[in-house]
């Protein structure tokens, strides 16, 4: 008589879900933030200096006092919540895995026991009697590991269920909160009172932060996010943790006064900033990883609904900035501001596709950034607006501003430096010119794209400090933004000292021209084409991305434009059929 | 009665603020999902945020308070006797809660 090793139990059903947890914790810390707010304000704004003699006055400051320690306390208590359920968020996600897996195994070992039931159902011989026997006793070890690990995991699953519990309950009522939190310092206090002075360097920035410990990182995040998200040399991950509290906090509050009906007009433009920087996250994450099926991450770099006058300034990579072996940072151009940041998570989300689709093996992240304040107008839509586009003064700001974006990122970066590719694109060229040329770019690779010049000072690719080897131009020759450059020896700024400098694309200047033709091109110039640079399946998408992926060899290069002196500028391209060239 | 600065009127603005803010901050945490807990945390994580959003929105009714308090210290010092010349006009807009 066989002894048949038993069937294995089923696993239990496990329905959760960590991302709906995860969002859960998210909101509660945004609103810890902003009840952390009170607590700031009792202990600054909210007292009165200069009234201090009458017993109205005495009143009123020993009346605050309770309210801003109650908020205080408040605070530490929904954070310390906030906090617990997105680790529960990462503990459930942890036991899905688990849970599946067992699934599995439980399958499998179901199919083993139920052969083994056929087999000792059989007449068998002597011999297949003893190999069924020591089936049977193998089959039933792996049976009793599996029921030993389903224990544990179910264990695990009660553990984890019953301790977020337990952290509902114990500051569900005011009198525990004020029990366990009054009075208590808040971790973030001291931390932050040791934070480097404004212009420091994002090495020093970076050495402060990583000098913390993870309690006083984490309360920083959640009191005072505005302390960091924005701050170079803080590490990408952390600083989409701290916009991400500060966004939901400002689409609470900026949401709940447009319901009351009492939004001012500059508090609807930050409304609108806030929704766009919402909106772009969402554009980017309702994409996929093309080799990975999964949901592109994103970290929200740059938040700042309020500034440029109103104009908003938002960067939101698609990838991790943390740790993607490559790194693109796109400026773009004209008529760029944080309304427009939908727009630019569609190019940031379509060029990560593309790189990843180029090379499964690399990761990749692409950081749309409007960082620096752009001309607003789109010449073709809304006419020449001389103060902004055809200067550079814009760009010469904005330089600064990109290049202090691009040493923070590589100063936040633990291990390895990525391969980082600055790309700017129309007047975000000239932009990205004078970042390289007046302040240096520690890039690996400069890409112009739909160049309207890259800066007056910026004669030849060596004047951006970066290897002309590795300065590289895209330009559609029916692109007429490519046009406003400068070219050969007689030119504007030859002329008149205007223009917003020299063709990256001509031969003279000493870098790379790749192809960047579009089969929907018509017979002659088209503004239209000034926007395809970063479409799917174009060859300039295909060779800006294998410039981003280090793939040199297989960028498909292009003629110089030439400006003799007897004629007017020539370009190669203009009689090359265009191709198609698979991104996806 | 002691003289009343514009300051006691700025400080009542700033708590009309803080009411607004810590309203939203009720409201957030009224809308937080607790559909994705398991069946035996989504009922004390539901339980957690109803009362909450009490806690905070009873916060928020404090900082009205503290508000209107000062208001009514305003107006008590611009209708007496005492209030005279430019205490008095630099008083006069926050006696009106604007939001």
């Amino acid at each position: 008589m066989v002894s048949l090793p038993s069937r294995p139990s089923a696993v239990p059903a496990l329905d959760v879900q960590p991302a709906s947890i995860r969002a859960c914790g998210s909101t509660l810390l945004a609103a810890s933030a902003q009840i952390d707010d009170v607590g700031t304000f009792v202990a600054g704004d909210a007292r009165i200096a200069d009234w201090t003699t009458s017993q109205g006055s005495t009143a009123y400051h020993r009346g605050i006092r309770p309210i801003g320690r109650r908020a205080d306390a408040m605070s530490l208590a929904l954070r310390g919540v906030a906090q617990r359920v997105d680790r529960h968020a990462d503990e459930m996600a942890a036991l899905v895995v688990e849970h599946d897996d067992l699934d599995d195994r439980r399958l499998h070992l179901a199919q083993q026991v139920a052969f083994l039931e056929t087999r000792a159902g059989g007449a068998l011989t002597p011999e297949a009697l003893v190999a069924l026997e020591d089936d049977c006793v193998r089959v039933g070890g792996y049976v009793a590991v599996f029921e030993s690990d389903l224990r544990r995991w179910s264990s695990a699953v009660a553990a984890e269920e019953q301790a977020m519990n337990d952290a509902f309950g114990r500051v569900l009522h005011l009198d525990a909160v004020d029990r366990i939190y009054g009075g208590v310092a808040d971790p973030a206090d001291a931390a932050l009172d040791a934070k480097p002075p404004a212009g420091a360097s994002p090495e020093e920035v970076n050495a402060w932060w990583d000098g913390l410990t993870r309690a006083e990182q984490q309360a920083i995040i959640a009191a005072a996010p505005g302390a960091i998200g924005n701050l170079d040399g803080i590490p990408a991950g952390v600083r989409d943790q701290a916009n991400t509290v500060a966004l939901e906090r400002d689409l609470a509050d900026w949401e709940n006064v447009e319901q009351l009906g009492l939004i001012t007009d500059e508090e609807r433009t930050w409304l609108e900033n806030a929704r766009a920087a919402h909106d772009a996250r969402q554009e980017i994450e309702d994409r996929v990883d093309p080799i990975t099926g999964l949901p592109i991450e994103t970290q929200l770099y740059l938040y700042d609904p309020a500034a440029f006058d109103g104009d908003g300034a938002i960067g939101i990579s698609a990838g991790d900035l943390d740790t993607a072996d490559n790194v693109a940072v796109l400026t773009p151009g004209f008529g760029t501001d944080a309304e427009s940041a939908p727009y630019q998570a569609d190019r940031a989300a379509t060029m990560y596709e593309s790189t990843r689709f180029l090379d499964p093996d690399a990761s990749n992240a692409t950081l749309f950034w409007i960082g620096y304040d752009a001309p607003d107008n789109a010449p073709w839509d809304e006419g020449w607006d001389g103060a902004g586009v055809i200067s550079e003064q814009m760009a010469t700001a904005g330089g600064e501003r990109l290049a202090d974006a691009i040493d923070g990122l590589r100063a936040s970066r633990d291990g390895e430096p990525a391969h980082l590719t600055a790309i700017g694109h129309s007047y975000g060229s000239t932009t990205t010119g004078h970042a390289a040329h007046d302040h240096g770019l520690p890039v690996d690779d400069l890409v112009f794209v739909g160049s309207p010049g890259v800066g007056g000072d910026t004669d030849h690719a060596s004047d951006t400090g970066v290897d002309p080897e590795h300065v590289w131009a895209g330009a559609n020759s029916r692109d007429p933004v490519t046009y406003l450059a400068n070219h050969g020896w007689f030119n504007l700024e030859t002329f008149a000292g205007a223009g917003l400098g020299d063709d990256p694309a001509e031969d003279d200047f000493g870098g790379n021209r790749f192809e960047a033709e579009s089969t929907t091109r018509g017979p002659g110039p088209d503004f239209g084409q000034h926007s395809l640079y970063f479409d799917h399946d174009t060859e300039s998408l295909y060779n800006i991305s294998q410039i981003v992926n280090g793939d040199y060899d297989d960028v498909l290069t292009a003629g110089h434009n030439y400006d003799p002196w007897y004629a007017g500028v020539q370009d190669p391209e203009l009689d090359r059929e265009p191709t198609t060239q698979a991104t996806r | 009665m002691d003289v009343v600065p514009a300051s006691v009127g700025r400080a009542s603005r700033g708590w009309d603020e803080q009411h607004l803010d810590v309203q939203a901050a009720a409201g957030q945490i009224a809308q937080a999902t607790t559909s994705g807990f398991t069946a035996a945390v989504a009922g004390p994580a539901a339980r957690f945020v109803r009362a909450w959003e009490r806690h905070v929105d009873a916060l928020g009714l404090g900082c009205e308070g503290q508000a209107d308090g000062l208001r009514t210290t305003i107006r008590d010092y611009v209708e007496s006797d005492e209030a005279v010349g430019a205490d008095y006009l630099a008083l006069l807009p926050y006696l009106t809660e604007v939001r």
